[in-house]
């Protein structure tokens, strides 16, 4: 059994889908109430991989909403809570989706393994970063040359390169050859590390290296405020939005800069759970997030280990790995044809990065 | 990645209330007084629970001693503290779900009493004492360690036996959770003030009853939609 961890993209949707669910009470709640609302195991499916294997998925929502980020307790709560729901329910690997992976890491919530009379298995979790890093760099090798960019000469700038799935994607792009990386991140110092690290790349900030690339992988998260200057950009320009949430085709629509949701895999046939819907996805029923793949892929693999994580301990080798099990269980990277129009945005997503 | 400003849970972990203020023990009063009042009900409500279930009374008489061994270990705790406890306010506190018991045991209703204590009771007090730990004096710590372990075999001895008699009891439990829900809520919010001084909060308390009554929904053998439903009915306060 496998296991997603995942929540409503907004507080509205979370209600939204409460009284689907014909759970009138919680969809009439306001948001306190919804602070001390206890995780929910919300569907068992089955998933059959191409090679004829079935195993059983189970999806929890962790009653998370995004408005609850300002308050770190409620926040993290939410988090263990349904970590604990996972292990308890006997799950062998859970995939932590969207801002729960974000959560545990930022407040390092691994030096927390107690949660009341449970102690949490990490070997049990993924933050399914491997396979979000192998699907985005796929995206990156085939989309490029279809807009007629050629990588080996490309520039290509990774925004967040020194996080766990930036420094991940400039490690396979370098070792893969393209014509130079852009390295862009807040803080300086682990910027200079990943540099000194990769015996390449230059350092800029995002406004002198946005004009001079034919890619741009994002792996942050964009703040609100962010203006882009369109007219500055490269055309073509392939730009692939793989943090989260995913807000990027907004701010620089359409003229030959080309935005893909980066971190999508679609399934070969079709699954039997209706989680993805509120996710927003083209295609629900075989759409999702690439690391709630990652947790389908160790289950049919019968790799029963922490495999994404830590922070930057994602290795090329993995990365193979699990990609090659990414195609031999059906699964493929989403491609520009089947992204959504730049002028279709609302905002927030459901689930993960 | 979205970056968070991330504070330091283990010092906001370590910070403990200082329990030498008036403003503690006055808060302890009430908190205690519920607690030992709280074990007494247990112990009442176990023995109660067996005039119904002649064949496990011996079983119940077992339960209700281990809650008066835990009542003496919370009188003790007060006394730790030089603090008497308010049992006047703790007797108020518990009477409308003390009301509900005595109303089905006048009826011979053994699945709502069981319902009322060895599934919401012990679930408030389980998910109560989790909380406390970590924000206890030394003293109260060690004592609300060894309860704990108590008290989860009685949630466990009403689980197996509404399990065993799920089939002919889910309307009366159903019937139950909706009496008697909102009391719990009801009470959970009339000692967050209180609770908060002792570095309880309020969230806390109510997302961990919450876990622990569906822990308990789920071992009965309700599935996931019933359970939320049945939940969903203490969120609203």
């Amino acid at each position: 059994m496998f296991g997603l961890i995942g929540h409503s993209s907004s507080f509205a949707q979370a209600q939204e889908k409460a009284r689907d669910l014909g759970l009138e009470e919680m969809a009439e709640a306001d948001l306190l109430s919804w602070c001390s609302a206890p995780p929910q195991l919300l569907e068992t499916f089955e998933v059959t991989s191409k090679t004829g294997k079935t195993i059983q998925g189970t999806y929890i929502d962790s009653c998370f909403v995004p408005e609850m980020l300002s308050r770190f307790k409620t926040a993290t709560r939410k988090v263990q809570n349904a970590m604990e729901l996972a292990q308890k329910n006997g799950i062998n690997v859970t995939a932590l989706g969207g801002f729960t992976s974000i959560i545990f890491e930022n407040y390092d919530l691994s030096k927390f393994q107690q949660i009341r009379n449970t102690t949490l298995e990490w070997e049990r979790f993924t933050t399914g970063n491997t396979h979000t890093a192998w699907v985005i760099c796929q995206q990156v090798e085939t989309e490029a040359p279809r807009l007629g960019i050629d990588l080996k000469r490309a520039t290509v700038a990774v925004v967040g390169a020194t996080g766990d799935i930036g420094s991940a994607v400039c490690r396979w792009l370098q070792r893969r050859g393209v014509g130079e990386l852009l390295l862009v991140a807040r803080r300086p110092q682990p910027l200079i590390d990943l540099q000194q690290s990769l015996g390449e790349g230059r350092i800029l900030a995002l406004e002198e290296a946005l004009p001079e690339a034919d890619v741009v992988v994002w792996v942050a998260s964009l703040p609100q405020s962010l203006e882009i200057d369109t007219a500055s950009l490269k055309k073509p320009c392939l730009m692939i939005d793989g943090g989260y949430p995913k807000n990027l085709d907004a701010k620089v629509a359409g003229h030959g800069v080309h935005v893909l949701k980066g971190g999508i895999v679609e399934f070969w046939q079709d699954i039997g759970w209706q989680m993805m819907e509120v996710a927003e996805m083209e295609n629900p029923k075989r759409q999702l997030f690439a690391c709630f793949a990652e947790a389908m892929l160790l289950e049919f693999e019968g790799i029963h280990t922490n495999f994404s994580w830590g922070r930057n301990n994602i290795s090329l080798a993995n990365m193979e790995l699990i990609g090659e099990a990414s195609l031999r269980h059906g699964f493929r990277a989403i491609g520009l044809g089947s992204a959504r129009s730049s002028s279709d945005n609302s905002g927030l997503e459901l689930a993960a990065a | 990645m979205a970056t968070l400003e991330a504070p330091d849970l283990c010092a906001a972990a370590a910070n403990l209330p200082d329990f030498t203020t008036e403003a503690y023990k006055d808060a302890y009063s009430r908190i205690n007084a519920i607690v030992i009042e709280g074990e007494q009900e247990a112990h009442d409500n176990y023995i109660s629970i067996g005039t119904l279930l002649p064949d496990q009374a011996d079983e119940l008489t077992k339960l209700a001693r281990m809650e008066l061994k835990h009542m003496k270990g919370f009188t003790a705790c007060a006394n730790n503290l030089g603090v008497t406890a308010d049992m006047p306010f703790a007797k108020e506190f518990f009477s409308p779900l003390h009301g509900n018991f005595q109303k089905a045991l006048a009826e011979g209703k053994v699945v709502t009493c069981l319902l009322i204590q060895a599934i919401l009771i012990e679930a408030f007090a389980i998910s109560a004492y989790h909380i406390y730990i970590p924000v206890a004096d030394p003293f109260a710590r060690k004592i609300t360690e060894g309860v704990v372990k108590d008290e989860y075999t009685h949630l466990n001895y009403g689980e197996v036996w509404l399990k065993a008699n799920l089939e002919s009891c889910r309307e009366e439990l159903e019937q139950a959770n909706r009496d008697n829900l909102p009391l719990i809520r009801r009470m959970l919010d009339q000692v967050a003030n209180d609770a908060a001084v002792l570095h309880m909060d309020k969230e806390d308390l109510i997302e961990d009853f919450l876990i622990a009554y569906q822990e308990a929904l789920t071992e009965i053998g309700f599935s996931t939609r019933e359970i939320a439903r049945m939940a969903a009915a203490a969120l609203v306060g």
